[in-house]
């Protein structure tokens, strides 16, 4: 009876598994979860492309950034992936290194970033800046800088994540460092009395912790309350605007060198900075687009904070002392 | 015995291929790794703290878990018959299989800042400064997960003591300290060391509750050492290296324990126990046991009813037919998915355990029985991103299709519940008893009759169980699926952290509540299936009967 039982459960539950057809031309694009999912800019943009392609696109969903490099380099020359999308400023340049990656080739004049950009592998698809997101229910009156922040009582707490493991994590570790450069790691120990936790990621940080209440503020993006304020329909959750500046994300996509499709691929990467595509990014993924939307961008992005000034650090720049600036901030947070 | 070729090698091979599968993944990382330097182990300041707290948190947690579980264990042995201690004992049974996320949620619904019984306690003493975050969330979070796993082994080791001696306490009349002396302590002595060092490797490994209650780099394991250098620095010598020295610690942890000859089962094998009404279950005893067993209780529920009352609004929402759009279509498609790798995973696992064990038993070479124990316990120690990285780096050419992948992560995920498998189904499989396996030698009953006859009626009910481990285990796990990248189809915990990255915060809480009824199921299930048929007539006495206790 057990096994019999079992049995059938394994050929019932199996089967949806199997029978993924191949079809020719198939666009394989290796991207994150938030991307990917259902809610997220993915479903909407495969569709959209697959109108004018005569293609299938097919995601492999990745944990993270960070992941989609390291399969790519554990992969080589045999990658499957035709595009890598979700890399980001941070992790662009080792991915650079490789050599695993081809040039783009299209034309990065509707480009609306709050930087110059012309690199000839990368092809931006949204950006956003680093930003503390707070409660305003438990947090009436929040910092307005950084030093204000670092410089408050112990008893403001905020959640952050860790650098080694997260993109918002080594987001905050580059926005300290363009702000404080060699003093740096003091700050961090200043700033170590008001962090509760860090986290893994961004999501451990603010599911598990920042939505129970834990604690009024969390290390994010400076979009997110768009999509409490678009979709949830609350003002409850705001992010606070900076003196010293925000620190630049930009999110991009490449084609990969080992590509069967890399013609496919380059179409897709034109796609990449058209309407059709870039409507999808503000509140599926919750980033500004990287094309001006005009009047398509939701009137949520008009109440976001705008930063006076933009932090940003050349790529090779972060690919050069990652590691070190990592083992700074890990002396400073263990001393 | 029988004869027993067909009966060593399958296991022995299986046995091998663990040992390989797990040399395989480290040894693809030594070879990858440029240059290995094992200097950098004391050299580093930061990677010898590391160290030092991996061991002093492990250390501590297997303290206070046990410090907990004995009183436990001897309370629920005391008391064998009060209404809701089947369902107590289910529930300890559960916390070895529950995903971190969803229990650390409600870990912090429960203790954190804004928890409900921090929140009392502060109105209570506004001076407590209770804080959820560094070492005491690690702790508390352990006591959760381990506490209940030890109690339940060492009740059942209490169980397990001959009803002739207890029969000859109880006319003595042995007072609680006497009962103790000369019944209890003797009975648990011999497994406290597998349990402590079960407790502790479990807690040595630990990855995501350090992660998400730890504070920072100043409470850093091991585990999240190796995965760091595997998936942010790319730095495979380094992962290795510390995977090598986490091989060592649990390693001589272990050998040290397994030579003193621990041979009870480490986890609840549900063995049938009498039921004695004990002197000592009176009185006094009863007012206090009951106070410590529901403050136990209190402690393991509190945080799953956090987990329903954060996720029951969202689960409404998502089951409800008329609004699929959103998060309602995501989860029904990620439970089958989820169940297509974790049932294949929990019967492969079940399925080697029985192939190991029967090896084990019918071979009589020290080297095989040693080998068999190796592989009981090695999936403990190695990380399973360092042996899925391994086995990603030396199969990468030929992966690709992503139902390999799948296969993948079933494979891995049934050699990670290997270990929990094989200690349940190893009591009841060798302890069956010397007069009946006579009797069944003499009459050459073998083969399919004897597993038929001999075996499945008093292995059913352990199998059954160690399906619902096997295939929980998987069920709840991310880091392996992460890995291999299921494409665009996720399982529920990759459905969780898709939700989680999309602020979909209500559906995620949902999917976590749903997990979470979803082992509870599975648990009911297995239980159910592995419930005697009602008795018919059976062909002579070859199965001794036991009285099924309540709970079972």
């Amino acid at each position: 009876m057990l096994i019999r039982t079992t049995l059938l459960l394994l050929a019932a539950s199996l089967w949806p598994v199997a029978g993924a057809a191949q079809t020719p031309q198939e666009l394989t694009i290796y991207t994150h979860p938030s991307f990917a999912a259902e809610w997220g800019p993915g479903p909407g943009i495969k569709q959209a492309f697959e109108a004018q392609c005569d293609c299938e696109v097919r995601y492999v969903v990745l944990e993270s950034g960070g992941d989609i490099l390291q399969r790519l380099r554990l992969e080589g020359e045999n990658s499957p992936a035709d595009i890598v999308l979700g890399l980001d400023t941070g992790t662009m340049n080792t991915a650079r290194e490789t050599g695993l990656l081809a040039p783009h080739q299209t034309d990065l004049a509707a480009l609306e970033l709050p930087i110059e950009w012309s690199d000839n592998l990368f092809v931006p698809y949204d950006w956003g800046y680093f930003a503390f997101v707070y409660d305003t229910e438990q947090l009436q009156e929040p910092p307005h800088s950084l030093d204000a922040l670092i410089n408050a009582p112990d008893d403001l707490k905020i959640i952050i994540q860790d650098p080694r493991t997260s993109t918002p994590g080594l987001g905050l570790l580059l926005w300290m460092r363009s702000v404080y450069g060699e003093e740096a790691p003091e700050k961090w120990q200043r700033l170590k009395g008001k962090i509760l936790t860090t986290t893994k990621s961004w999501s451990d940080g603010y599911f598990s912790l920042f939505m129970n209440g834990e604690a009024p503020m969390i290390l994010s993006y400076s979009t997110s309350p768009a999509y409490h304020m678009a979709i949830d329909k609350t003002d409850r959750y705001q992010a606070a605007e900076f003196e010293e500046g925000h620190y630049l994300q930009v999110e991009v996509a490449a084609l990969v060198k080992s590509s069967n499709h890399k013609q496919l691929g380059r179409r897709f990467l034109q796609f990449v900075l058209t309407d059709k595509f870039q409507q999808h990014i503000p509140l599926k993924n919750v980033m500004y687009p990287a094309i001006d939307l005009g009047p398509d961008l939701p009137d949520v992005f008009n109440r976001l904070i705008e930063p006076v000034n933009t932090l940003y650090f050349d790529p090779a720049v972060v690919a050069d002392k990652r590691k070190a600036w990592l083992n700074e901030w890990l002396d400073a947070m263990t001393r | 015995m029988s004869g027993s070729g067909w009966r060593i090698w399958p296991g022995t091979l299986l046995a091998l291929g663990i040992v390989g599968l797990a040399a395989c993944g480290v040894g693809a990382l030594l070879w990858q790794a440029p240059a290995l330097d094992a200097t950098e182990l004391w050299s580093s300041r930061y990677l010898r703290s590391v160290l030092v707290f991996t061991v002093w948190q492990a250390a501590l947690s297997v303290f206070l878990s046990l410090l907990v579980a004995l009183p436990i264990a001897r309370a629920l042995d005391r008391h064998r018959r009060f209404p809701g201690r089947g369902i107590l004992l289910r529930l300890m049974e559960l916390s070895l299989v529950l995903p971190t996320i969803v229990a650390v949620s409600g870990i912090v619904g429960v203790y954190g800042r804004q928890g409900w019984l921090t929140s009392l306690l502060q109105e209570w003493s506004p001076s407590l400064n209770w804080n959820l975050y560094g070492l005491n969330g690690i702790v508390l979070a352990h006591i959760f997960f381990n506490a209940p796993l030890a109690a339940r082994i060492l009740l059942q080791t209490l169980e397990s003591t001959p009803e002739g001696q207890r029969r000859i306490a109880s006319q003595l009349g042995l007072g609680p300290l006497w009962q103790w002396r000369a019944l209890e302590w003797p009975a648990m002595r011999p497994v406290l060391p597998g349990v402590a060092a079960l407790v502790f490797t479990l807690c040595f490994t630990s990855f995501a509750i350090v992660m998400t209650l730890g504070g920072g780099p100043g409470a850093t394991t091991l585990e999240v050492a190796i995965y760091q250098s595997l998936r942010f620095e790319f730095d495979f010598g380094r992962a290795a290296l510390l995977a090598v020295v986490q091989l060592l610690i649990c390693g001589s942890l272990w050998w040290l324990v397994l030579r003193k000859g621990v041979t009870a089962s480490l986890v609840p094998d549900r063995k049938l126990s009498g039921n004695s009404i004990r002197k000592d279950s009176t009185g006094v005893h009863v007012v206090t046991d009951g106070a410590l067993l529901v403050t136990f209780t209190l402690f393991l529920i509190l945080p799953l009813l956090a987990v329903l009352f954060r996720g029951f609004p969202g689960l409404l929402d998502a089951l409800s037919p008329g609004d699929a759009s959103l998060s309602g279509s995501g989860l029904l498609p990620a439970t089958l998915r989820s169940l297509a790798i974790a049932l294949p995973a929990g019967a492969a696992s079940v399925l080697t355990a029985l192939l190991i064990l029967a090896a084990k038993k019918a071979g009589n070479f020290q080297l095989l029985s040693r080998l068999c124990e190796v592989t009981a316990y090695l999936p403990l120690i190695i990380p399973p991103l360092v042996l899925g990285t391994g086995l990603f780096l030396l199969l990468r050419p030929k992966l690709g299709v992503t139902n390999e992948g799948l296969v993948l992560v079933a494979l891995i995920n049934a050699v990670m519940a290997l270990p929990f498998v094989l200690q349940l189904l190893r009591g009841p499989f060798n302890n069956l008893d010397p007069a009946t396996v006579n009797q069944a030698d003499q009459l050459g009953i073998r083969g399919w009759y004897r597993w038929r006859w001999l075996y499945w009626p008093r292995m059913r009910r352990p199998l059954a169980l160690a399906m619902a481990y096997g295939t929980g285990l998987s069920l709840g796990d991310f880091g392996v699926i992460a890995l291999f990248g299921a494409p665009g189809e996720p399982t529920i915990p990759v459905l969780l952290y898709q939700q989680l990255g999309s602020y979909q915060m209500s559906a995620a809480a949902a999917s976590g509540l749903w997990l979470l009824l979803l082992l509870l199921g599975l648990f009911a299930f297995f239980n159910l299936l592995g419930r005697q048929p009602p008795r018919v007539k059976r062909v002579g006495h070859t199965v001794t009967e036991y009285p099924e206790p309540d709970h079972a």
